[in-house]
């Protein structure tokens, strides 16, 4: 009976938010040029979080810090935290290896290595350790349905990779990534290089990614965040000027700068 | 109209100048081909020579520099390969990038004389290897490093950045980065580079011709430190007696020889880019 009255409970609760990554006080600069000021804010779990901003203002800066792909920058200075699996990863995290796999990463134009569709799809998870036979195919199978690729690949899997369209070779790059088997899937501007067709495939495919993995997404296409977004958060010239859940962010922005640019996408920021 | 003019003139330039050099090279060739041909016989190039090379044929010397530049590429090249990706992968700093620009920049200016004489003193001299084709080798390997470091560099550094920042975003280190992205992608480059650094190393004579190779009486060396004769020098023993024509024509043979030898490396070269460049593309 008390477990039934929990349940109710829990269902009437409008949603059970979980925070994956949390990062306060994030500063970074590269040189004398202070990219991050004081970021604080957290990246709900399951859930498609989306960076909004004008160009230049960091947010993929601030996307970099989540995996340090930044760590090889020149005069690079990192301050604050960035908790994930209760690790500062800033500094608490040595192996970079088991950090960029539960982060994966996908970048703005799709980067397709020179080899086959299977190559690709296996190309980063074989590094991590040895499959067989029947675990390639396996995983490649997986990957690539998980990506809405499979219908179109399954009889060519040794084809080039380069063969495919940019689309579809954005779609490969994520199944590369997803192979790993990441918590958290980073995009990068995913589909700034892709027709509006192939923009739609990978905003579906976001939706039902996020059921397993929490999809960290940098956009300055607002409409794209309108469409897809769970959780938004809006960074101009370095600081996060606002963030909230979706409906809230957009239908009633709280500052200044947010309504600017969700009216024109005008910064005033600066 | 002036436009036209223009580009009639700059298009004569670039004619004369590619026309010069394919002149320049069919001529030299032609002349090699006229005059070599009539030395070629199986004798010449499967016999040993006699009498200071103007009897009999050039088998040991074909024999003697095959063996002097493949030992040589098989010790250079992986050595610039690794230089190159040490360059690239792992000196951060610019002023260090910088040192090591000048350090392969002033090895590939080295006279080739002074590798010679280098050898002489230091491995004949200082280290009593006596004459050795090894060595020899191992001079030859140091000048051909250069070539194949500067070439296999700039094939590493054309590699998009977005190759290793895709591989390193899925977890992996960076040695295998270098395996699997930056080797693939650069040997074509370091082969290029080989290839180059080989046609100079077969047709060298100063550098080894005081620590490698011996004038005549020499067969297949059987160890290291043994003396071995070569086209080059071979060339150079039979255009000192100028005054025997048969001398004279074996040495126009030698010397057909040789460039054949050049050619085929190449030709080989280009088939294994060929075939590369087919599993990966």
């Amino acid at each position: 009976m008390e477990t039934n009255t929990a349940l109710k409970l829990n269902m009437q609760t409008p949603e059970k938010m979980e925070v994956c990554i949390n990062i306060s006080n994030l500063n970074v600069s590269f040189d004398t040029t202070h990219v991050l000021k004081d970021i604080t804010l957290d990246f709900q779990k399951n859930k498609v979080n989306c960076i909004i901003g004008p160009s230049g203002g960091g947010k993929s800066t601030l996307l970099r810090s989540l995996n340090r792909m930044n760590d090889d920058a020149e005069k690079i200075k990192t301050s604050g935290t960035v908790n994930f699996n209760n690790q500062n990863i800033l500094n608490g995290v040595k192996n970079l290896t088991q950090l960029r796999k539960d982060i994966g990463m996908v970048f703005q134009s799709p980067c397709v290595f020179p080899k086959s569709i299977v190559e690709n799809v296996l190309f980063g998870i074989q590094q991590h350790k040895k499959l067989t036979k029947t675990e390639k195919k396996a995983i490649t199978e997986k990957n690539l349905k998980a990506v809405a690729l499979w219908p179109e690949v399954h009889n060519r899997l040794k084809d080039s990779g380069t063969s495919l369209s940019i689309g579809q070779q954005q779609r490969l790059c994520i199944a590369r990534a997803l192979a790993i088997a990441p918590k958290v899937l980073l995009m990068d501007e995913p589909t700034s290089s892709l027709d509006p067709i192939a923009t739609r495939s990978i905003e579906n495919l976001m939706e039902q990614l996020k059921e397993q993995y929490t999809v960290i997404l940098v956009t300055h296409n607002i409409a794209q965040a309108k469409r897809i977004s769970d959780h938004v958060f809006f960074i101009c010239n370095g600081q996060l000027i606002e963030s909230g859940a979706k409906n809230a962010f957009f239908n009633n922005p709280k500052k200044a700068q947010t309504i600017s640019y969700l009216q024109d996408e005008t910064c005033i920021c600066r | 109209m002036k436009r036209n003019v223009k580009n009639i003139a700059f298009k004569s330039v670039i004619w004369t100048a590619a026309l010069v050099s394919i002149v320049t090279l069919l001529f030299l060739i032609s002349t090699l081909i006229w005059k070599g041909f009539g030395a070629i016989t199986f004798d010449f190039i499967f016999s040993e020579s006699k009498n200071f090379g103007s009897e009999g044929g050039i088998i040991y010397q074909i024999i003697g520099s095959l063996l002097l530049t493949l030992c040589a590429a098989l010790i250079s090249f992986p050595l610039a390969l690794g230089v190159a990706i040490y360059k690239s992968e792992y000196i951060k700093k610019r002023s260090l990038q910088t040192i090591t620009d000048t350090i392969v920049f002033s090895l590939n200016g080295i006279p080739s004389i002074i590798f010679g004489i280098f050898g002489l003193i230091f491995f004949v001299n200082v280290l009593h290897t006596g004459i050795s084709w090894f060595v020899g080798s191992i001079i030859l390997a140091i000048m051909i490093l250069p070539t194949i470091i500067l070439s296999s560099y700039q094939s590493i550094i054309s590699i998009p950045i977005s190759y290793r920042e895709n591989a390193m975003a899925l977890g992996m280190t960076q040695w295998q980065v270098i395996r699997t992205v930056i080797i693939p992608r650069s040997i074509d480059g370091a082969f290029t580079g080989l290839l180059l650094g080989l046609a100079r190393a077969i047709g060298e004579t100063a550098p080894i011709m005081f620590i490698a190779t011996a004038f005549s009486g020499v067969t297949f060396p059987r160890s290291l430190v043994e003396p071995v004769s070569t086209l080059p020098t071979h060339i150079l023993a039979l255009a000192q007696q100028a005054t025997n024509p048969q001398a004279l024509e074996n040495a126009w043979g030698s010397s057909l020889v040789l460039v054949t030898l050049v050619f085929m490396f190449s030709i080989s070269a280009l088939v294994r880019r060929i075939q590369y460049s087919k599993i990966n593309y």
